[in-house]
């Protein structure tokens, strides 16, 4: 074992002196995310608001007082002089010279007043496709709605007839499960695929590229266990993964606020306690070191780095759409035959844990699982390393 | 006992598609070396000689345990190279200019990790290091990366780090190849010393010259098969001008013709 500890120390040597490597591998994956993250967070924000001192271009015709005074309350407006015909309107707004054209009827407050059989008509023209002009249809459809509102009051005798029931909902979801199905849903689609990614980055140099670069050898002639060797590998290719999966973990969770755009109602992460992080810390070693396993078969297969990477991409593909799919589904699934399987049981053993609905049986099936996995995947590698069709194939 | 025998060495590669394709056959199997036998010992140099494809690197390659023998065995020090293999490669250094050190590291580092490797304590380590380093000329350049090395000091830093257990036993693919003239006598000049310390040596070599240099006793492989395996004076002793190169293009014609009749 003493021969382990020294390619694990080569290893981590390698990879932690080189500057590229570092920068690619432990700075890159959470500063990407903490930057892409928070545009994407900031893009979203900003469609949702208008900036305070934006003032909206409206052309009108025939605008009924109250409907001024109602604009006068809730938006910051200016009306467009002149009088445009319906082609000149169209031109302009898409031109974005005006944002919105609101045409009323020449006699429309005295058809409201007088309850006109025959009702008033408005002609709204706007650009969905332009943000400021989107947003003032919005705003103006809630003004028109609410006018609306008021002269069904006016005209009903009875409220009754205006609020024939009152409908009371309560959400009785607790903070803490609201919390429980953010993270559910986003985290294990992350993590898996940042695990797999920072083992991608990593794995397949530690022995395809010894195969490449012909280095290999050098390490075959020495009196050490082809088992130390596998297990040398792995890993160190899985904590230096694990710390990759971590970078990407810190950018997510500081573009968190970002991303949710503070909303009161952001996930906190502090909802966990001892028991859950154990939990998802041991779900995580076992998942990492069974992706290495999986990633260093195929580069001891592999001749070249390039190659390595190319047989691993479908394995990488299938477990993103596994995230993917775990973060869409229903419920956790239970069943523990369900925990057996590679990828997909972590995952959703990962889910439960964080929506406080696991059960420690499936737990264990879950590490005991993985653990067989990695042994096997352990036993294989070995066995490849004593193969030299494998070693030195070209 | 013998120091390191050969016993009757079997060895044989099936061709991919890829090496059928390029080297237009059809053949599925090539039987690279044929029941070769040969013994060396501690204190000589063995020059294995042969013709490119001869097997050569291929009997290097079994001996220090990177391939197994489809038949026979090789014992070095009574150990068998099949079942005792771990055992084998601590005393064994292999060399060849193909065995490529990671760019990445400088030949200090490399020196350590293959010496922590091989179990040798720190002391030992630096003593070593700083024996080796300073007899190569590596010393000046112990902190500089590989891949900025030239390929001399590239060779000669292999050369040390193959060395850092003091292996009785030294085997050592074409020495010279692609050396230039400097490195290759520091290589040469090393392995003679190392023939006086009382290390068993085996080079393979296609190069008559080498062999009459540093040779003690000299094998002759051809197609796979041992044509000749004796002392190097006796060899030369089987052309009547003692002509090595002689004997080598005749055993080489010998075998095209017994080709040719098969």
């Amino acid at each position: 074992m003493r021969n382990m500890f020294v390619i694990f120390r080569k290893e981590l040597y390698r990879v932690l002196t080189d500057k590229r490597l570092v920068l690619t591998v432990f700075i890159l994956p959470g500063l990407s995310i903490f930057v892409i993250y928070t545009i994407i967070g900031t893009l979203v924000q900003a469609q949702f608001t208008e900036p305070e001192d934006y003032e909206t271009k409206i052309y009108a015709e025939n605008v009924p007082d109250a409907i001024v005074h109602r604009l006068d309350e809730t938006m910051n407006y200016r009306f467009i002089e002149g009088e445009l015909t319906r082609d000149d309107i169209e031109e302009q707004i898409m031109d974005e010279k005006i944002d919105l054209a609101v045409i009323f009827a020449e006699d429309f407050e005295e058809r409201i007043i007088d309850k006109s059989p025959n009702p008033p008509g408005v002609t709204v023209f706007y650009n969905q496709g332009n943000q400021s002009s989107a947003s003032a249809h919005t705003r103006f459809s809630a003004v028109m709605n609410a006018y609306h509102e008021s002269i069904i009051k006016e005209r009903l005798d009875d409220p009754a007839d205006y609020h024939p029931y009152i409908l009371a909902t309560e959400n009785i979801i607790d903070e803490r499960s609201m919390a429980a199905q953010g993270f559910a849903m986003l985290l294990p689609m992350l993590i898996i695929i940042f695990l797999f990614a920072g083992a991608m980055s990593i794995g397949p140099d530690a022995i395809a590229g010894e195969k490449e670069r012909g280095t290999i050898a050098s390490l075959l002639v020495t009196p050490t266990k082809r088992r130390d060797i596998a297990l040398g590998k792995v890993t160190s290719s899985a904590l230096l993964s694990l710390l990759s999966a971590l970078s990407a973990f810190i950018g997510i969770i500081l573009s968190l606020p970002r991303l949710m755009m503070a909303d009161e109602t952001m996930p906190d992460i502090s909802i966990y306690g001892a028991q859950e992080f154990l939990a998802i810390f041991f779900l995580l070693v076992v998942t990492v070191i069974f992706i290495v396993g999986l990633i260093s078969i195929i580069s001891a297969y592999a001749k070249t780095i390039k190659e390595a990477s190319m047989l691993i991409m479908p394995f990488y593909f299938i477990a993103m759409i596994i995230g993917i799919m775990n973060s869409f589904g229903a419920e956790v699934n239970q069943n523990p035959l369900v925990h057996l399987v590679p990828i997909y049981g972590p995952i959703n053993m990962l889910s439960g844990i964080l929506l406080f609905d696991y059960s420690l049986t499936n737990f264990f099936v879950t590490i005991a699982a993985n653990i067989v996995y990695i042994a096997v995947f352990v036993f294989i590698l070995n066995k490849m390393f004593d193969n030299e069709k494998v070693m030195f194939a070209r | 006992m013998t120091d390191l025998e050969v016993r009757d060495l079997r060895k044989t590669f099936r061709l991919s598609r890829k090496q059928r394709r390029i080297e237009r056959t059809d053949e599925k199997k090539r039987i690279a070396v044929k029941g070769l036998s040969f013994t060396a010992r501690r204190g000589e140099i063995y020059g294995l000689l042969g013709p490119n494809g001869a097997g050569k690197t291929t009997t290097l390659r079994c001996i220090s345990t990177l391939i197994r023998p489809d038949e026979g065995d090789i014992f070095i020090d009574g150990k068998s190279v099949l079942k005792e293999s771990i055992e084998v490669r601590k005393n064994i250094a292999f060399l060849t200019t193909e065995l490529k050190l990671d760019d990445f590291f400088t030949p200090n580092y490399l020196f350590g990790y293959f010496s922590r490797l091989h179990g040798i304590d720190e002391k030992t380590m630096e003593k070593r290091r700083t024996e080796q380093f300073e007899r190569f000329g590596i010393d000046k350049f112990a902190e500089v990366k590989v891949a900025d090395l030239s390929s001399g000091m590239k060779q000669k830093t292999s050369l040390a780090i193959s060395l850092v257990h003091d292996p009785d036993f030294i085997i050592f693919d074409e020495p010279t190849n692609g050396l230039d003239v400097l490195t290759a006598r520091t290589v040469i000049d090393y392995l003679l010393e190392m023939r006086e310390a009382g290390k068993a040596i085996i080079i393979s070599t296609h190069i008559l010259s080498v062999v009459e240099k540093m040779c003690d006793r000299v094998g002759i492989i051809i197609d796979g098969e041992l044509k000749v395996s004796d002392e190097l004076a006796k060899v030369k002793a089987l052309d009547e001008n003692g002509d090595l190169e002689e004997v080598f293009f005749h055993l080489v014609e010998e075998s095209a013709g017994d080709f040719a009749h098969a």
